[in-house]
């Protein structure tokens, strides 16, 4: 037992410590969060909308008019359509912020960086034509929202590094004393911004000259499609969940270091849903962010309220029971680290095999009930992660019963699964309250920070 | 004494500021104890005294310690025991070691 410790102390640890604290991927991470309030506001908007009650519809067209749910819809649209907007912004100025180079100037000189790659025109469809025209002279919405989110983190990561490299480089204009700071700080943006813009200016002219047209589409194919597959397949979403809770076994957080790489393709896989949600489609993906915050880890990484409640009720040591009580009212709201910390799960080779065993089979349990249809795919609703459970299931399901019932299922083969180690490793800690020397095999407390 | 805690969101430590708040007031402590994430330490580093970060992101220790450095304020990752147990207590107690060091 003590050898899992070992390498996941000696071999994973390491790694996994200079991934996460890999500065653009930190950046990448701490930029979209930026973006996460307006999509929360904008899901309500859409809840509204959507609302499951017979009758509701008519009953909104008779008060406010034919056009009730486009005009309900508005904020979405100022919401969750410039969400590549909002993160180029983000992104930028928090590795501007590592770099400790101004954070805003570097922000505003990405947004523009961003849009410079975008090509401003829309296609449209005149009353009575066959084929739909470009127009120009309008910024496209839908490359501002989740379609453009990997242009804007390329843009924002490229246009910040070159934004450091010049101003470090100290290529600016400085001021004489006496000039305000505010004043001086414009100046020094300057030149690093003109670098960016035009670098971000050739590459779209020479691009333009290709058979993509635009860096949006050379992204899209080159980038947006493998991850997409990666991250809407079975086996990938085993591999993320793998991770997450190997790293959480070493103590880490697993779920923030491996959603640098997949909150994007999991945020652009809601968006997806959602836009088929709004315009009544079948929804196109599985795998978002909701199906992982909300169906799967519920009580927290590892699905522990499961084992939270196995305590409160089944417990006979002192130190469960206590643990059980301190622990439910986080719980409900999916936070769990005085379980992962305070059982602890963490280097506990006994706990760790149902705290990752149970996630998984959950993934299996979540992808088969929504790929046979039985239970409503997540609708593109930004529920947050810390949506207590049956709400979280119903909400994110787009108001339907099923995700509520789904999450029950789900709770229930958690407890089956985490129900006999809880069992021994409780069993354990009795003998050690009443005296009783301990099994030798089952090294649990071996930890420390 | 002013203590800032951070984690990833600022949710599981905020849990711990309540039980460290209760263990100054019962000792008769005076101190400011708020918890932020990782995210928006650089904001409120300047009103801090200490810094404790939660063990699940002991990862950021060495930027967040060198933060600390250029403020002069002393940065460490909270002992994990206390942290899942959500012991204010000895929190408080590290808390003030830290600072009076």
């Amino acid at each position: 037992m003590s050898k899992i410790n070992n390498i996941l102390e000696n071999k994973i640890m390491p790694v996994a410590g200079r991934i996460a604290a890999q500065r653009h991927l930190q950046s990448l991470r701490d930029g979209l969060i930026l973006t996460m309030p307006l999509i929360i506001v904008g899901s309500l908007f859409l809840i509204l909308g959507f609302l499951p009650i017979p009758g509701y519809a008519d009953f909104m067209a008779g008060i406010f008019g034919e056009a009730w749910l486009s005009k309900l819809l508005y904020p979405v649209g100022a919401t969750f359509d410039i969400m590549a907007l909002i993160a180029a912004f983000g992104i930028a100025y928090r590795l501007a912020e590592k770099y400790g180079v101004d954070a805003l100037s570097a922000g505003a000189i990405s947004v523009a960086a961003f849009l410079l790659a975008t090509p401003f025109q829309v296609s449209f469809l005149p009353d009575g034509a066959k084929e739909a025209i470009m127009v120009g002279g309008a910024i496209p919405t839908a490359l501002m929202g989740s379609k453009g989110l990997f242009v804007a983190m390329l843009v924002a990561m490229f246009s910040t590094e070159i934004y450091r490299l010049v101003v470090q480089k100290n290529i600016v204009i400085r001021m004489p004393d006496g000039v305000p700071p505010a004043v001086s700080k414009s100046f020094i943006a300057l030149i690093p911004g003109f670098f960016v813009i035009a670098i971000i200016w050739i590459l779209r002219l020479i691009i333009e000259q290709t058979s993509f047209e635009s860096l949006h589409n050379i992204v899209g194919e080159l980038l947006g499609k493998p991850l997409g597959v990666l991250g809407g397949s079975l086996v990938g979403s085993l591999v993320a969940v793998l991770l997450i809770q190997l790293l959480w076994s070493c103590g880490l957080h697993g779920a923030s270091i491996v959603g640098g790489v997949m909150g994007p393709i999991w945020l652009s896989s809601m968006d997806a849903n959602r836009i088929a949600f709004q315009d009544g489609q079948n929804l196109p993906n599985i795998f978002t962010q909701q199906f992982f915050d909300i169906f799967i880890y519920v009580g927290g990484s590892g699905a522990t309220l499961a084992l939270v409640i196995a305590m409160l009720f089944w417990a006979k040591s002192q130190q469960m029971k206590q643990l059980g009580r301190l622990a439910i009212g986080p719980g409900v709201f999916n936070i769990n680290e005085p379980i992962t910390f305070g059982m602890p799960i963490v280097m506990n080779p006994l706990m760790i095999v149902p705290f990752i065993l149970a996630p998984m089979v959950m993934v299996i349990t979540t992808y088969i009930a929504m790929s046979t249809g039985l239970v409503a795919k997540p609708a593109g609703i930004a529920v947050p992660w810390t949506m207590p459970p049956i709400i979280g299931g119903y909400l994110a399901a787009g108001g339907k019963i099923s995700g509520a019932i789904l999450q029950i299922v789900n709770f229930a083969i958690c407890f089956g699964i985490y129900y006999p180690f809880f069992r021994m490793w409780d069993r354990q800690k009795l003998a050690e309250e009443s005296g009783v020397s301990t099994d030798k095999n089952l090294d649990g407390n071996g930890f420390s920070a | 004494m002013n203590i800032l805690l951070c984690c990833a969101a600022g949710m599981s430590t905020s849990l711990l500021v309540s039980k460290m708040q209760k263990s100054a007031e019962e000792q008769g402590v005076k101190a400011r104890i708020w918890a932020v994430s990782g995210d928006a330490v650089r904001k409120h580093i300047e009103e801090a005294d200490v810094l404790l970060i939660g063990p699940q992101v002991r990862y950021l220790l060495p930027q967040l310690k060198k933060l600390g450095e250029e403020k002069g304020i002393p940065v460490d990752v909270i002992n994990t025991v206390h942290y899942g147990t959500c012991n204010g207590y000895e929190v408080l107690k590290y808390a003030q070691q830290l600072v009076s060091k």
